[in-house]
């Protein structure tokens, strides 16, 4: 049965795919409060974002006089918000649909979901932890006016969601939990250790908390610490489910057309997509004031605040379903 | 020694964690934006049904347990144990019922399943695809939407329900999918 004709047989079903209205309304008040601006950009581009590990649906555009282009479908918004923001739009947030091919769909991925992603300007990754911890508490309380958030019960399992949360830095958590140093650990074993030996000990917290200071190896798109080896970036995680990854953003062409490269030939040898590197965000960097940004799973949100254990629970037309996958 | 990569494990089947046999339960590839992909799982260990999980790099090798197959009658279940019978030989085996927990409504008494062995004992079942099941309990009246194959939840001889066609009547027997739980027919 499909999961329309479930919610129509038992309209008790409809609370839950309804949640996501609610959550998307709390996240638009909450930054227009704030006075960020809230921007669209295109889900089709010519170029998408370079992750090594993300596949990308490649499509192809045509018009009626015969041009042909390549399209993609992003995987994250963000080099068209850079671009933005290098124009001078300021502060600034979008809910849009992204798009990420060869994943597992799993209860917390689907082929198509929906992103939020912030940048907040003359910032760092401190100050987006504190946006991130006031939106959740604010969105659990959307959602249900009643909750009381030192024990807010998601999945049978109590939480306190009073900020601030704890943050962890990566070095002490490796430290302290696998018995190493951070920095001698091979990128490829990185997230093997993560999750056998020091996710188990965070999860003992029963707080959503934030591990940040990644090795710059995993820097991506953020900028160098203030020790070198470390890169400015932090993800968020709640009962061991991911909610979001942030950077203090790298704004140096240079360093970045770099990584982009490194990235690319890291594309190449794991067969994925191949595409050029986005020459306009290159130029767009050097426009670009101090900031930071953070991209949240939306639907991983949806899924919280619902209490659901599966993302698929709140969408209308799961992948799983609309594919037979 | 049979080995896989860790990418290829899949809910189901049997590997070696730790020198003991488990059983996977869920498989999931994830993979991080950076860094290397990784393979999550959950099992059960077969001798004692205790859950756990692990986390691999998806490249990595993994030993397979090699299992084999035997037919057996279920028989009845005794306290935490579910009790298969050879029904050449009348030889008994006990198996945890942790292992076979979402699967426990589909038994009746003399069903055909197939027991997994590994080293001489043991360790697992494996259902038929689908089985035949009697309706005990029924909504009188069902309401709602006739137009797009209306179905109702009953309940039946083993005490789980199932979602079936609204002709369904208390007595009847239905087939129905082992893997799905789903109403795959009615049986005369």
């Amino acid at each position: 049965m499909k999961t329309w004709q479930r919610v129509k047989e038992d309209p008790n079903l409809l609370k839950n795919y309804l949640v996501r209205e609610k959550v998307v309304d709390t996240i638009r008040s909450f930054f227009k409060k704030r006075d960020f601006r809230e921007v669209f950009t295109p889900i089709l581009v010519p170029v998408p974002s370079i992750e090594p590990n993300l596949e990308v649906f490649k499509t192809e555009l045509r018009t009626s006089k015969g041009l042909k282009r390549d399209g993609y479908l992003i995987m994250s918004p963000e080099f068209s918000i850079k671009k933005l923001i290098a124009g001078g739009v300021g502060n600034c947030f979008e809910i849009t649909k992204c798009f990420r091919n060869e994943e597992e769909v799993s209860a917390f991925h689907n082929p198509e979901f929906t992103m939020l992603e912030w940048y907040r300007l003359n910032a760092d990754y401190f100050d987006v932890m504190k946006d991130f911890e006031n939106l959740f508490c604010e969105v659990i309380k959307s959602v249900n006016p009643n909750v009381d958030l030192t024990k807010w019960e998601y999945q049978g399992k109590l939480y306190d969601l009073t900020p601030p949360w704890p943050r962890v830095k990566i070095a002490d958590a490796f430290r302290k939990y696998a018995g190493g140093n951070v920095l001698e650990v091979e990128d490829e074993d990185f997230y093997k250790i993560y999750f056998n030996e020091i996710e188990p000990e965070l999860l003992k917290l029963k707080k959503p908390y934030f591990i940040y200071d990644y090795p710059i190896s995993q820097a991506s798109l953020s900028k160098q610490a203030k020790d070198p080896r470390f890169a400015e970036r932090f993800e968020v995680f709640l009962g061991g489910v991911e909610l979001g990854n942030c950077f203090s953003e790298l704004t140096n062409p240079v360093e970045q057309k770099k990584r982009f490269e490194a990235d690319l030939a890291e594309r190449k040898r794991l067969g994925k997509t191949i595409y050029p590197i986005d020459e306009d965000l290159i130029k767009a960097l050097m426009e670009l004031p101090v900031m930071s940004g953070i991209a949240v799973g939306v639907d991983r949100l949806v899924m919280l605040a619902a209490d659901a254990s599966s993302i698929s629970e709140t969408l209308f037309f799961p992948g799983k379903e609309l594919f037979d996958l | 020694m049979n080995t896989i990569n860790a990418g290829n494990i899949a809910k189901g089947g049997f590997i070696i964690f730790k020198g003991a046999p488990v059983f996977i339960t869920k498989a999931e590839f994830m993979s991080p934006g950076k860094g290397s992909p990784v393979m999550r799982i959950k099992f059960k260990n077969v001798k004692t049904g205790t859950a756990g999980e692990f986390t691999y790099k998806t490249g990595e090798i993994v030993e397979v347990a090699e299992i084999e197959k035997k037919e057996m009658e279920y028989l009845y279940r005794d306290g935490e144990d579910l009790i298969f019978m050879d029904p050449k030989s009348y030889d008994q085996v006990n198996i945890p019922l942790a292992l076979v927990e979402d699967q426990f409504g589909y038994l009746t008494p003399n069903l055909k399943c197939w027991i997994v062995w590994y080293k001489g004992s043991p360790i697992g079942v494996n259902l038929p695809a689908h089985v035949t099941l009697k309706v005990t309990e029924s909504p009188d009246e069902v309401t709602g939407n006739r137009v797009n194959a209306p179905k109702k939840t009953v309940k039946l001889e083993t005490g789980i329900e199932a979602q079936v066609p609204l002709f369904i009547k208390v007595g009847e027997k239905v087939q129905l999918d082992t893997g799905t739980g789903e109403y795959l027919g009615r049986v005369k």
